[in-house]
């Protein structure tokens, strides 16, 4: 804890509210956890259409599941996370309502969703190596996602292994449905493990009373 | 440049203090927030932050509700339309001096 007037240099008030909401939202380590939950649930998706027979209704399901999960999940996990917080959490992270998204910031990731489509569609149609460039690319595109939106040093930290995992991928020259199975899996584990160690240092902390 | 950085005189002293200015920031950022949230986002004493909000509330530029949620009471914050104004003006000022 310090008082007021160790606190010098804000004077982009914009800048420092983002860095603070952005340290708060990350506080307990649930959207990394929720994060990794859904990376695995991608890589196995991926992999039983790698491994199951492709008339099985295994494979069937899972390409359903890959097409139309991510989306709702992506979305119903914010309503999850804010549940969780003010029926468990409350006492410890606070109380608070987040704005709800703005126009800009829609029409900014749809536009970022249909570049990066465009990107890979590319890549796919015109690359000589078109599985190496897919996963490095993946992983690049990826891991910077991860650092540019976490901002904070783990975040860095899980988009730099992303990358790296990516384009040992590529090299290594795996089929891409296994390379996909790894590169989501394994950065699953890193993000819920991240997400774990941050959740369970909150939960230990004793609970402070009053106000 | 002179009448530019004399604008600096003019800035609300009320959200020029740092700590202030960082909760009046928070609540921009958000649509409210309790007195928790604000504590451990801003790592403030309970004590300075209880007061810097009385500062705000004073000023009319945060407005403050004592409720429950449940066993749990809630203080909470949010931005008045006149702190908004008073932010926006204060980050102009800064911003057209230096």
């Amino acid at each position: 804890m310090h008082n007021s007037s160790s606190l010098t240099g804000a004077s982009d008030p914009n800048a420092v509210a983002r860095r603070l909401v952005q340290r708060a939202y990350n506080r307990d380590g649930l959207p990394e956890i929720a994060v990794g939950l859904m990376f695995l649930l991608l890589s196995g998706f991926i992999y039983a259409q790698v491994a199951l027979p492709r008339d099985s209704m295994g494979f069937k399901s899972a390409v359903l599941a890959f097409a139309l999960l991510p989306l709702p999940l992506f979305l119903g996990s914010g309503w999850v996370l804010q549940w969780l917080r003010r029926r468990f959490l409350i006492e410890r992270v606070g109380y608070v309502e987040y704005k709800p998204m703005g126009r800009r910031q829609i029409g900014f990731g749809i536009a970022l969703a249909a570049l990066l489509a465009l990107a890979l569609f590319g890549i796919a149609a015109w690359a000589s190596h078109p599985d190496r460039w897919l996963l490095a690319g993946t992983g690049l595109l990826g891991g910077g996602l991860i650092a540019w939106f976490g901002r904070l040093p783990r975040f860095i930290l899980g988009g730099v292994v992303m990358a790296a995992t990516g384009a040992f991928l590529a090299f290594a020259g795996v089929s891409l449905g296994i390379g996909f199975t790894i590169l989501y899996g394994f950065q699953g584990l890193v993000t819920l493990v991240s997400g774990g160690i941050v959740f369970l240092r909150l939960i230990r902390q004793p609970v402070e009373t009053g106000e | 440049m002179g009448a530019k950085i004399q604008r600096l005189a003019e800035v609300d002293r009320i959200i020029h203090e740092p700590a202030r200015l960082m909760v009046l920031a928070l609540l921009a950022a958000v649509k409210q927030a309790d007195f928790r949230y604000l504590h451990q986002s801003t790592r403030l004493t309970k004590g300075n932050l209880s007061v810097h909000l009385s500062k705000l509330e004073e000023a009319g530029y945060i407005a403050i509700e004592k409720t429950f949620r449940g066993k749990y009471p809630l203080t909470l914050c949010r931005l008045t339309e006149r702190g908004r104004g008073a932010l926006n003006d204060y980050r102009k000022t800064i911003r057209a001096a230096l």
